[in-house]
């Protein structure tokens, strides 16, 4: 367990906290093995350093900014500030669409989103660019009035060397509140995933009460992205209230997590870091469990988040009432779905948790696709390693991928399995599988598979995905594919990797 | 020192003009940049923009550095020729662009030379610097058009072919309906006798059409300013004489005399051009007839004072539509893609021509200022024709909303155009499905 200095103005990189990596191929229990999380191999509460399988051939990744975006950005009351040239800006499209979509599910007044760019050009790049984020910050100030200004950094800026913590330190003075910098250049981590820290990482510092002068005994803070209520009406049955942070969360919501019984998360990979630090600075507990996936996972980590907040018996008395009423109605689902193959393409934990939930349905999941793996959350607890918990519940993965969103990869992972259909949730890999013929079913909402309706819902969607197999099917008898014959005949994913030289053969 | 900030922006950066690179059949552009700046650019300018699809050659599938701070730090040349070579081995393409994004025109990579080995091996690739900090997607498409004139066209010295045009026109993607504005122009010149490089989209033969580019016997700029650049380039570089437009058309009037104008200058059989006319016109106008009925009798109302925020080419062509064949009311343009100083002048007299009683074209790139300026126009306009971002003061204000310009995020667009007369009948569809649609 590394400890988080809210010293530093900026989070550790993925990589450097928990040894992260984006490339790599093999079994799912290879990786559990080697990542020696739940055995303690490599230290306590230290993940093991795994070797990356880097190949020449990359396709555009994600970076931190735009999870910057995701997060910060979309903080009600707040603005974001993207310290940067006007390309950067360009993701505003989607996270506003995410927003709008978000506060309309969560039943908040629907507007846009508060994202401004400083608009850095040439002369900027030569003399710098703080003057512009004085006026922009005070553009915004004048405008909207917030409760909270974030300021992003970009690759452009990180390169220049603009010192943007003296002037957010410089603007918190000045305005009376909280002007956070958040160190975001996508060139410095490998994984986008380093941007949820980094936000966690100026919100733990600059926004979270340090010294709360009551506790909250039945709030629970749940980490997670713009997904439909599903937490709430669950925690209802433990008679425990909800604070979604950190999308569509106040700067007063944010604000309040230090006063909560515990935190939880949608997913390890998204909430490993504020979990942790509100743990750790805070003295906010947070729910040492698997994920909330599956009957099996929703019962350990319901009876977690209930011994944490004392409810023991209230946890009981719902598992039995879940079991009995779900219990049937999965039973018809995996009538009709076993026998079935799918295939994962999603973030890290998030795909654990899929895999067993598809399990659960008596769906075959022999491959999977993560795009990125960390061999260690930041609790380094071990009943938090997902992937051990997958592997020791539910059976390996035969063929498990690690690659950033590759779709060069994926083509071959397809070819190779020949699901009935895929899940995913970040863009990029299911157009390639709708002109190969395989319809996917995309989790934008990501709570849809969680707690005991999870498996329910998913098997549903999934029921109906299959039938858009008819326009893929069609639609792949007409479609010119963009890989060489020779890349398309390989069988092996990762053989850039493993034989770089290859790209000089002729 | 005044403020240059902009929130929700209406154009990508320049390297997001290696779509115009996707959107040459055949072509994948490279992108020379960080993580995040080909995904950025194709979830704004692609997907959530109309949910256009990059087809062959972009969104996930080309190829990217992605550069980490070892770029940065030792320079990007040795992962570039890296990339470049993985690109040939596992890709297929007519046609590589190399796009280079922030880090490596800050950096000072060698692209050019790193390029040139490929290109001296005979390889298809070219380069185009395109760093977001030099300016707009607009600029860039300019810079991305002239590499690959100068780095795979080539030189040429043969004959001219006269009734060939090249044309230049809307931005690709950037515009969300340029597919199918593309293929009615195309159409359109097409029915009055020329033969068409439409250069970009379905209609386009890819890189065997660009090479045949300094064959054409003049260049067609159908755009406020888009494209002049090229167009001068290519009378330097070919002699190629070109034919400026600056109005894009939309409907019967201005189109006739739009085409009337291209074969007085193309020097086509004019008889020809006066019979596809009628006949374009024959089926326009009866679908014009069956439409007034509505629009005479629809007793619940339909709404005439219109705002426009939109890059100045479709702003200039909507406004002209509306005002001049729907007899509606502009009574707010503004022009929101930063165009170069030196057109700037010439915009403005184009709105002008449109008709003196219309409001001056404002150029504008700031969201909340757009808004502000459409919240207090003295003049309400009840449907404003512009992107996403202006759904939150048309219902504040009650107007309608046409999303016509980038960013339209709740527009799902595949062949639909604006242009010519098919895209006009489509926009007079839209116009009042959208205004039905929000009553009762």
């Amino acid at each position: 367990m590394a400890r988080i200095n809210l010293d530093n103005s900026a989070a550790e990189s993925r990589e450097q906290r928990l040894g992260t990596i984006v490339y790599w191929d093999g079994t799912a229990s290879e990786l559990s093995e080697l990542s020696g999380y739940s055995k303690k191999r490599c230290g306590d509460g230290r993940g093991c350093p795994l070797k990356e399988r880097k190949g020449p051939f990359t396709q555009p990744s994600v970076c931190s900014e735009q999870m910057v975006e995701c997060q910060a950005g979309n903080v009600r009351e707040a603005v974001l500030i993207q310290h940067a040239p006007i390309g950067c800006s360009a993701s505003q499209i989607i996270y506003n669409m995410i927003f709008r979509i978000g506060l309309e599910s969560r039943g908040h007044k629907v507007e846009n989103i508060k994202i401004a760019s400083t608009n850095l050009t040439e002369s900027d790049m030569v003399f710098g660019g703080l003057e512009k984020l004085r006026l922009t910050i005070e553009d915004v100030w004048e405008h909207y009035r917030p409760k909270a200004i974030f300021v992003g950094t970009s690759c452009a800026t990180g390169i220049i060397g603009d010192d943007v913590d003296s002037v957010a330190e410089e603007y918190s003075g000045k305005l009376g509140i909280p002007v956070v910098p958040l160190s975001c250049e996508g060139f410095r981590s490998k994984h986008w995933s380093t941007g949820f820290d980094q936000s966690q990482h100026g919100i733990l510092k600059h926004i979270v009460k340090k010294n709360p002068e009551k506790r909250q005994e039945d709030l629970v803070n749940v980490i997670n992205l713009w997904g439909s209520d599903v937490f709430a009406p669950m925690l209802k049955n433990l008679n425990l209230r909800v604070n979604y942070v950190v999308d569509m969360a106040t700067v007063d919501e944010l604000a309040q997590m230090s006063e909560a019984a515990a935190t939880v998360a949608f997913c390890n990979t998204l909430g490993t870091y504020l979990s942790e630090g509100l743990e750790q600075h805070f003295g906010v507990p947070q729910v040492r469990a698997p994920q909330p996936y599956g009957i099996r996972g929703t019962d350990e980590w319901l009876r977690e988040l209930a011994r944490v907040t004392h409810r023991e018996e209230l946890a009981e008395e719902f598992i039995a009432r879940e079991h009995a009423r779900i219990g049937p109605e999965l039973e018809r689902l995996r009538e009709r779905l076993s026998g079935l193959q799918g295939l994962i393409a999603t973030g890290s934990a998030y795909a654990h948790g899929l895999i067993e939930v598809l399990r659960e349905l008596g769906i075959a999941v022999n491959g999977s696709i993560v795009f990125h793996h960390d061999p260690v959350y930041d609790s380094g607890d071990p009943r938090q390693d997902t992937l051990a918990h997958l592997v020791d519940n539910y059976g390996d993965v035969g063929d498990f991928v690690v690659s950033i969103r590759q779709p060069f990869q994926f083509l071959i992972s397809l070819q190779n399995h020949n699901p009935d259909f895929i899940l995913i949730r970040h863009n990029g890999l299911a157009p390639l599988a709708s002109r190969l013929g395989i319809p996917a079913a995309p989790l934008g909402d990501e709570h849809l598979a969680i707690g005991y309706d999870g498996p329910v819902n998913l098997g549903n969607l999934i029921l109906e995905i299959l039938e858009r197999g008819k326009f893929c099917k069609d639609l792949s008898r007409h479609v010119t594919h963009q890989y060489t014959d020779w890349w398309a005949s390989q069988t092996d994913p990762g053989v850039l990797a493993k034989n770089p030289g290859l790209i000089w053969e002729d | 020192m005044k403020s240059e900030s902009i929130c929700r922006v209406r154009y990508g950066c320049a390297v997001g003009a290696m779509h115009s690179a996707v959107a040459i059949p055949g072509t994948i552009p490279i992108a020379d940049c960080g993580p995040g700046c080909a995904d950025k650019q194709y979830a704004g300018l692609v997907f959530y923009n109309g949910f256009q699809g990059s087809g062959y050659g972009g969104g996930a599938s080309l190829p990217s550095v992605n550069s980490t701070e070892k770029e940065v730090v030792f320079g990007g040349n040795e992962r570039l020729r890296e990339l470049i070579q993985a690109s040939l081995k596992v890709m297929k393409a007519d046609l590589f662009v190399v796009t280079t994004g922030c880090i490596s025109d800050i950096v000072g990579d060698d692209v050019e030379s790193v390029v040139g080995e490929f290109q001296a091996r005979g390889a298809p690739v070219v380069y185009a610097e395109t760093g977001g900090f030099k300016g707009n997607n607009f600029i860039g498409h300019e810079a991305i058009a002239k590499a690959i004139v100068d780095q795979h066209v080539g030189d040429y010295a043969g004959p001219r072919d006269e009734g060939l045009v090249n044309v230049w026109t809307e931005l690709p993607y950037q515009n969300t309906f340029w597919r199918g504005d593309l293929q009615e122009i195309k159409r359109i010149l097409e029915g009055i006798g020329l033969r068409v490089n439409i250069l970009f989209g379905h209609g386009s033969g890819g890189v065997e059409e660009w090479k045949t580019i300094p064959r054409a016997g003049f260049n067609l700029v159908l755009h406020s300013w888009l494209g002049l650049s090229i167009a001068e380039h290519l009378r330097e570089k070919y002699g190629q004489p070109y034919l400026h437009v600056p109005m894009i058309p939309i409907g019967s009037i201005e189109t006739g005399g739009f085409l009337r104008k291209v074969a007085a200058y193309a020097k086509t059989d004019p008889e020809r051009a006066e019979a596809f006319i009628r006949e374009e016109e024959r089926d326009y106008y009866r679908y014009l007839e069956e439409f007034s009925e509505f629009y005479a009798e629809y007793f619940f109302g339909v709404p005439s004072k219109l705002a426009v925020v939109s890059d100045s080419a479709y702003a200039a062509a909507i406004t002209n539509f509306a005002s001049n064949q729907l007899g509606l009311i502009p009574v707010k343009i503004i022009a929101t893609e930063d165009p170069p100083e030196e057109h700037r002048e010439g915009i403005r007299g184009l709105f002008r021509g449109i008709s003196p009683d219309i409001p001056e074209v404002q150029f504008i790139e700031d969201g909340f200022v757009i808004e502000e300026e459409i919240r207090n126009s003295p003049r309400r306009p009840a449907i404003i024709f512009g992107t996403t971002w202006e759904r939150d003061v048309a219902k504040e204000i009650r107007a309608g909303i046409v999303e016509v310009s980038f960013p339209a995020s709740y527009e799902v667009v595949l062949s639909r155009g604006y242009v010519g007369y098919r895209g006009a009948l489509s926009l007079i569809e839209k116009i009042f499905t959208a205004t039905i649609s929000a009553s009762a």
